[in-house]
């Protein structure tokens, strides 16, 4: 924890010189602006960032977890569902239904999953795809 | 300074927590994906009423089934045969009752008595696939009005008095399990869950200090449009257009149909309803979002209000969003962006 209150504590005499030269020391209200202005930012990125950049993905099959995989890999799965094979291609941080053995091929229309809560399913074959992220903007999904 | 750096370094921790006594189980029932979760149980009770609830839909599913061997098919086949009254389970006959009494409130929005314009629209199925429009079967059937009403239920049996009546409970059975399953889940005094069917999802308690917070599928895009908390005891619901279709020449044919044209419903993508809690909040979070959908753009606050529903968002094939003013305090929108294509109507 040192050298970041040490880092903390060079920036703020450093933003001390630049904003207060005029006056040697700053008054208790300018501290209070800063501490509201970090306060306020800090709820806003809670508030507002609410969807974060999913780091891994869940497959299951039925009522089965086929895994937990790492979006940053370039590979494809092939996953034997309820009615065949379903090919899961992941990219870049991506994910998709790349290929689907079901006759509607709504999976496959979903196309690439990046965000954390984001979901695609393919009800014939039953298998879902789950993104996962540190925060997910959500518990469920209404559809 | 101190003290500011300790804020600093306080805020940077607050998002590390321990693992959540946390338990999720998902299976396919009723032709779409079930998802329970279950909070702050023990892993193996919670995993256990989970399997319990799976069950019980199951069984649900099968005894309702529109188009396999089922004990509304057999009422079905009866109805169609004009045969004298059979026997009906009471919670079956409740059902009845149930829904005759929203399809009136819905004015024939609402039927499920047109399981006939189901299969001729070719959703009785379990995939969909672009069907030969048979338009002559279609004006036919609307001309014999099949209605709820024309059931009849005496000393635990039921006749029609209209042979061309078809039950299909597919906009009714998802949102009724929803309400048993809470009801299984507080008999065994579970007091935060999340149950999801479908779409359809109803809620328990909370998500630990937090409420249950729900993600709305965006109908063309893989991804949320907006977020929401149901606090306990909420349903929620959406009617797509997304979910169950079929393309023919370039036109989308969705599985919602309107009972007066005998046509699926088109000019919009989701109507989504938020219901209070209530005995029967699930049924409502799949039945009420039905008449609004079909309703004329300009009738549709006019329909919410009749079907007793105060929150309420439309999507409209242009991509516009109105929302009633209610749902404006409780939704969050993913993207600040959309917040630009979205009207508050009042009814």
């Amino acid at each position: 924890m040192a050298p970041l209150q040490s880092m903390l504590r060079k920036f703020s005499l450093n933003l001390k010189k630049s904003l207060f030269n005029q006056h040697p020391k700053p008054l208790m209200g300018d501290w209070l602006i800063i501490l509201i202005g970090a306060i306020s930012v800090f709820v806003m990125f809670q508030q507002f960032w609410v969807t974060a950049p999913a780091t891994k993905f869940k497959i299951r099959q039925g009522n089965q977890i086929i895994g937990i995989f790492d979006l940053n890999q370039t590979r494809e799965l092939h996953i034997k569902g309820a009615v065949g094979e379903s090919t899961i291609s992941i990219q870049n941080g991506q994910v998709r239904f790349k290929q689907s053995p079901c006759s509607n091929q709504y999976c496959v229309h979903q196309g690439w999953l990046t965000r954390a809560g984001q979901v695609a399913i393919c009800l014939p074959n039953q298998i879902s795809l789950q993104l996962m992220g540190a925060k997910s903007a959500y518990d469920s999904l209404n559809y | 300074m101190r003290l500011l750096s300790l804020l600093a370094i306080c805020l940077l921790f607050t998002s590390c927590t321990k693992p959540e006594p946390i338990h999720n189980t998902q299976s396919y029932v009723f032709g779409t994906l079930v998802d329970i979760t279950i909070y702050g149980e023990p892993e193996a009770e919670a995993q256990e009423l989970a399997a319990e609830i799976i069950r019980d839909f199951q069984e649900l599913h099968n005894r309702l089934h529109a188009w396999r061997a089922s004990e509304i098919k057999s009422l079905n086949y009866a109805f169609k045969r004009g045969n004298l009254p059979v026997t009906i389970e009471p919670d079956v006959a409740a059902m009845i009752s149930d829904a005759t009494a929203l399809s009136i409130q819905s004015k024939g929005a609402f039927n499920p008595a047109i399981g006939q314009l189901i299969h001729y629209w070719g959703f009785q199925n379990d995939e969909f696939k672009p069907i030969k429009i048979d338009d002559l079967s279609i004006k036919k059937l609307l001309s014999n009005n099949p209605q709820m009403v024309d059931i009849v239920i005496q000393n635990g049996k039921a006749s029609s008095r209209n042979r061309h009546v078809q039950l299909d409970l597919g906009g009714y059975a998802k949102g009724y399990a929803l309400d048993n399953a809470l009801q299984t889940l507080r008999k065994h005094g579970v007091r935060n869950a999340l149950i999801n069917i479908g779409g359809n999802i109803i809620a328990l308690g909370k998500h630990g200090e937090n409420p249950w917070r729900v993600g709305i599928q965006h109908p063309r895009k893989p991804s949320a449009i907006a977020t929401i908390e149901l606090d306990s005891g909420w349903a929620i619901g959406t009617s797509g257009d997304y979910q169950r279709y079929f393309m023919l020449k370039g036109k989308r044919y969705c599985h919602i149909i309107n009972p007066a044209t005998g046509y699926p419903t088109s000019g919009i993508q989701a109507v989504t309803v938020l219901i209070p809690p209530q005995t029967n909040a699930g049924t409502l979070s799949d039945v009420a979002s039905k008449p609004i959908f079909i309703a004329k753009p300009n009738q549709r606050a006019k329909v919410a209000q009749e079907m007793g529903v105060e929150n309420f968002i439309v999507i409209e094939a242009d991509d516009k969003i109105f929302i009633s003013a209610e749902m404006t305090k409780r939704i969050k929108w993913t993207d600040g962006a959309t917040a630009k294509y979205v009207t508050q109507i009042q009814p």
